[in-house]
């Protein structure tokens, strides 16, 4: 409920940004999915009910993006590209990694609920491929060494 | 003025319309899909592509409006090339499994794919395969016939307004789905399951029962469940009505329904008919024949009438009666049993509104066309919500509401939430204060038109309540107050709709005359909403304590005398008693025997205890009822009736639009008016009708207002007020109407804890829908809606059971948080067995006539079962 009351704060700020409520829905649902990782069934219903949206729409618009993910994820997560570039550079060779590491798959999740990973098609980092993003940080030049370094900075 | 040139023929039109209205205005078929008359132009299915000179592409026939000069082919190669293709790209993924498909033999794919398709698509690929949901108990949502023509998405949003359904996810897996993937939380208005054009939504009710080849017939008529009375066509195979259909383009409603319009026919297949007379012989109900039934019910009326005079019998007409049924009924009342005690359901709140804005500003003030509401500058609700009491009438306001027209509510929003501007929920009395204080912020803003003098010395006369006590008492802020009054006061011709639950309080008179003042300052139309398909008609019927056929006050000589004359009878002078009297006379033992056509009574009036007490004091109760109601249980004669599919008839609507129901199916009883007019008979009153027309033709020449019309000639639904007749013109007075005293209001209301209210329910009116199975699967049973302040302060969780006791008793109810409501009211709906009218106790208004049942003072618990329930968990899990 404390963690709502400071969306809804960063809500009442967006509502004042646009003109219609409508307009909200995108950085709305962000806020939620950064608050936790992920949108839930009642996190969208809570949204919907916010900016008197129709809850399916807002379930509509929000299943069209790739980026919102409707399943629980990790605290962390992992966007790694394989696109020609970090291919070409050894990406693919760093799913091993994590595989072997945390055993981490695509489109999955630690058991420990620490890192979730998806692939990615070009992230736009490919002057300095192989790169990933790891929540909000870019993280570029990954070598098999030193991406567990990088990513045990996460807990 | 736009020429074109469509297929070789040359045609006209004064404004641009599509490629495709031109070509059907030229008698050319072009393909669609994805188009709907009902809805805007497309284009997404791609099936109308045309081919348009001088334009490289195809175009969409539907979407692309003409110009002049434009030449356009719709039949070419290239055209019926492109046909194909987008045929085949439709068919990759759809299953063909037409011979097991619901849509079969009506769907517009598979007519499509007959006559432009490929026989067989190339893709090697495999289809996508996803089981029917069948998780909703009314509506069947299939994958993978769907083509994602949108036309359900586009009808839930833009025309109906409930926006339950949307597309998820995106490309090769986009899905049209409602929020929870499976059962539907919507309307159930079924609207999307009429426009889509392939079976990705069906209905349940008639699955795998349905072939349009085997229907036998078509049978246009009324629907029966509520005032606004939408056209629809009954489909009859093997004498039972097997679905019921709109028809773009036919009635009022133009191809829409609501849920019980669309699936709330199957009351008609309910299995618990009553098909034999029933008397009551040492305390048990026997079946009878005919003629015991209407032997006894002659001699024991007779000998009550002897005994106690004529004012002890009393009848009753439910507001699901036909007009002929109605009228024959009080003609029966007045010439044969000799008293004016005849009243309905019409007569709790419907009625004593429209007398009392008839009296106040004109004989047919509230007859008002429905359509106009959409173009009106202003909707001001009162009362009840529109779109669950007469929902085609609710979705003119959403599409008012679409155009920027502002909504203003007084009472729960329910439906109208996103679409008004405001929504002020109270207590009864607080909306008196709160009405006065409108009418005094807008007399002050607007210029009294001086039409009315009577009128304008009430408003310039009564005292409202400062607005700062207003506002304290209503909960919302002066400014609030302010705010509304000048939004109002800028509206030049706007709707006023006004609700049952306006007129049955302590201070119902007084909100009816705030009410006229509101219209009459505002220039503004009224609407008053109708749960019962002819509420209007049994009003006209003169099913009234005081009134006769077409509105006329039977206390006035003259009308009187003239009624009489006509039909050779003899009518008491003296007013008899309304619903509500009767129903404190029989309970007083005043009234020996009454005779109730349709209503179930312990349904439909608050205080069901009290109702059932005063059943029981009858000497001698007649019902006459499809069902066994709870009513007809304390009968002595129990006689079955006939369905408004199974009999000829007419209705007037909310609107005052006659209109005619017609037979569908064979019932298994008699006519209500033949039976009556048998009982007449006994007494000496031989009515010698033949037909329905022919009581028809008696209306006609009783009621003015009904002059020269017939049962024929009002098929075509066009029979609107003032039909041929015209108004009835007499003095209509307004003298001893009193000043409202606002400031008693304010310190008698004892308005302080909680208020509960009654919440008309979108999936069930009256009796009705509750013999219909697919009405009860959506809501099987009442709630309480309790807002979110109140509900935390009880620790109550969506689901949970609450008790609400008041001092009429106590019912048990599973609770609904709504963070519209505030902390001082709940609303609970009425249903049989553990509705509010268990809990709520009434007196007779003095001045309307009608219940006024404020109930205030309710206290609200957690079931005990189940909070010691949870504590036991709890405790295990602390333990554990």
């Amino acid at each position: 409920m404390a963690l709502d009351n400071k969306i809804l704060d960063e809500i009442n700020e967006l509502k004042r940004k646009y003109e219609d409520e409508r307009s909200c829905l995108l950085p709305a649902l962000y806020l939620f999915q950064r608050e936790y990782g992920w949108l839930s069934p009642e996190a969208l219903e809570r949204v919907a009910e916010i900016l008197n949206i129709p809850k399916a729409t807002v379930k509509g618009v929000s299943t069209f993006y790739a980026m919102f993910s409707h399943k629980p994820m990790g605290r962390h997560l992992i966007q790694l590209c394989t696109n020609v570039a970090c291919m070409i550079m050894g990406g693919e060779r760093l799913l091993d990694i994590l595989k072997g590491r945390y055993g981490l798959e695509p489109n999955l999740t630690t058991p420990d609920r620490r890192f979730s990973l998806v692939i990615m098609e070009c992230i736009g980092a490919c002057d300095t491929a192989p790169a990933m993003l790891v929540d909000t940080d870019l993280h570029g030049n990954l070598t098999e060494e030193n991406i567990i370094g990088i990513l045990e900075r996460y807990e | 003025m736009i020429t074109i040139t469509i297929d070789g023929k040359k045609i006209s039109f004064e404004r641009p319309v599509t490629i495709l209205d031109a070509a059907r205005a030229a008698g050319i078929h072009i393909p669609t899909l994805c188009h709907h008359d009902i809805l805007k132009p497309y284009g997404g299915c791609r099936l109308c592509l045309v081919e348009v000179e001088k334009v490289p592409k195809l175009q969409t026939a539907c979407s692309q409006y003409v110009s002049d000069g434009m030449v356009v082919r719709t039949e070419t190669e290239k055209v019926v090339d492109a046909r194909r293709a987008v045929l085949e790209f439709l068919l990759i993924n759809h299953p063909l499994d037409c011979p097991h498909c619901d849509k079969a033999g009506e769907c517009e794919l598979q007519d499509l794919a007959a006559k432009y398709g490929p026989a067989m698509g190339r893709f090697a690929e495999g289809k996508r395969r996803y089981p029917e949901n069948l998780e909703d108990p009314l509506i069947v949502r299939n994958r993978e016939r769907c083509i994602l023509c949108l036309r359900c998405v586009r009808m839930c949003d833009d025309v109906q307004g409930a926006s339950a359904l949307s597309v998820t996810g995106r490309g090769s897996k986009s899905y049209i789905e409602p929020f929870s993937g499976g059962a539907y939380d919507c309307e159930y208005c079924g609207n999307c399951l009429a426009v889509c054009p392939v079976g990705a939504i069906t209905s349940r009710t008639h699955r795998h029962g349905f072939r349009p080849w085997l229907m036998e017939k078509e049978v246009e008529t009324v629907c029966s469940y509520c005032g606004v009375g939408c056209s629809l066509v009954l489909q009859v195979r093997n004498n039972s009505v097997v679905r019921s259909v709109p028809r773009s383009g036919l009635g009022l409603n133009r191809g829409l329904l609501c849920s019980k319009g669309r699936f709330g026919y199957d009351c008609l297949n309910y299995g618990d008919r009553l098909d034999a007379p029933l008397m009551r012989r040492n305390g048990v109900l026997e079946r009878v024949t005919w003629t015991e039934a209407i032997n006894c019910i002659a001699d024991r009326m007779k000998e009550i009438k002897r005994e106690n005079g004529s004012d002890a019998i009393a009848g009753i007409v439910s507001g699901r009666c036909t007009n002929e049924d109605a009228y024959v009924f009080q003609k029966f009342f007045r010439g044969a049993i000799g008293t004016n005690n005849i009243d309905s359901v019409a007569g709790m709140a419907y009625g004593p509104a429209q007398r009392f804005f008839e009296k106040i500003l004109v004989q047919g003030v509230t007859a008002n066309p429905i359509q106009g509401i959409s173009d009106s500058d202003g909707i001001f609700v009162i009362g009840g919500d529109p779109t669950a009491i007469n929902p085609v009438l609710g979705l003119q306001v959403r599409s008012a509401s679409k155009k920027g027209v502002p909504v203003i509510v007084v009472g729960h929003p329910g439906g109208l939430k996103r679409y008004s501007k405001r929504a002020f929920i109270m207590n009864s009395a607080a909306e008196t204060v709160f009405l006065a204080a409108l009418v005094d912020e807008i007399k002050r803003r607007r210029p009294l038109p001086g039409e009315r003098p009577v009128l304008e010395e009430i408003i310039n006369g009564f005292r409202p309540a400062p607005l700062e006590d207003a506002s304290k008492m209503s909960g919302f802020g002066p400014n609030d107050l302010v705010d509304t009054a000048h939004a109002l006061s800028n509206m030049s011709r706007p709707s006023i709709i006004i609700g049952r639950d306006i007129v049955q309080t302590d201070t119902g008179h007084m909100n009816l005359l705030f009410l006229a003042a509101l219209t009459y300052l505002l220039n503004g139309r009224i609407y008053l909403l109708s749960e019962l398909p002819n509420e209007q008609g049994v009003l006209d019927m003169g099913c009234q304590p005081d009134m006769l056929p077409s509105g006329r006050p039977l206390t006035v000589e003259t009308f009187r005398k003239r009624c009489e004359e006509t039909l050779g009878i003899i009518i008491p002078p003296a007013p008899g008693l309304s619903y509500a009297e009767m129903t404190e006379a029989a309970h007083e033992g005043r009234i020996k025997a009454l005779y109730v056509m349709g209503e179930d009574m312990v349904l439909g009036l608050p205080d069901s205890n009290y109702v059932r007490g005063a059943l029981r004091n009858i000497e001698f109760l007649v019902v006459q009822d499809r069902f066994f109601t709870e009513t007809a249980k304390y009968a002595d004669v129990v006689l079955p009736a006939l369905s408004w599919a199974e009999k000829e008839g007419s209705y007037t609507n909310l609107e005052r639009r006659i209109q005619l129901t017609r037979k569908a199916v064979e019932g298994e009883s008699i006519e209500e008016w033949k039976v009556i007019s048998e009982i007449s008979k006994t007494f000496g009153l031989h009515m010698g009708y033949r037909s329905a027309a022919d009581i028809f033709s008696e209306i006609a020449r009783v009621s003015q207002i009904y002059r020269e019309l017939t049962l024929e000639g009002i098929a075509d639904g066009k029979s609107v007020w003032p039909y041929r007749g015209g108004p009835l013109r007499y003095d209509m007075h307004t003298e001893g109407t009193k000043l409202p005293d606002i400031v008693s209001v304010m310190e008698e209301s004892g308005m302080s804890g909680v208020h509960v209210r009654r919440e008309a329910h979108l999936f069930h009116s009256q009796n009705a829908s509750r013999y219909s199975p697919a009405l009860l699967s959506i809501t099987p049973e009442p709630h309480l809606k309790i807002g979110d302040i109140l509900a935390d302060r009880l620790s109550v969780k969506d689901g949970d059971r609450v008790k609400v006791s008041t001092d009429a008793g106590s019912i048990v109810l599973s609770a609904r948080r709504d963070p519209c409501l505030p902390d001082n009211v709940v609303l609970a709906s009425t249903f049989d067995g553990g509705g509010i009218f268990e809990i709520t106790k009434w007196r007779v208004n003095p001045i309307t006539k009608a219940p006024a049942s404020d109930v205030n003072g309710v206290v609200i618990d957690k079931e005990e079962a189940i909070t010691v329930l949870h504590k036991d968990r709890a405790d295990s899990l602390v333990g554990g």
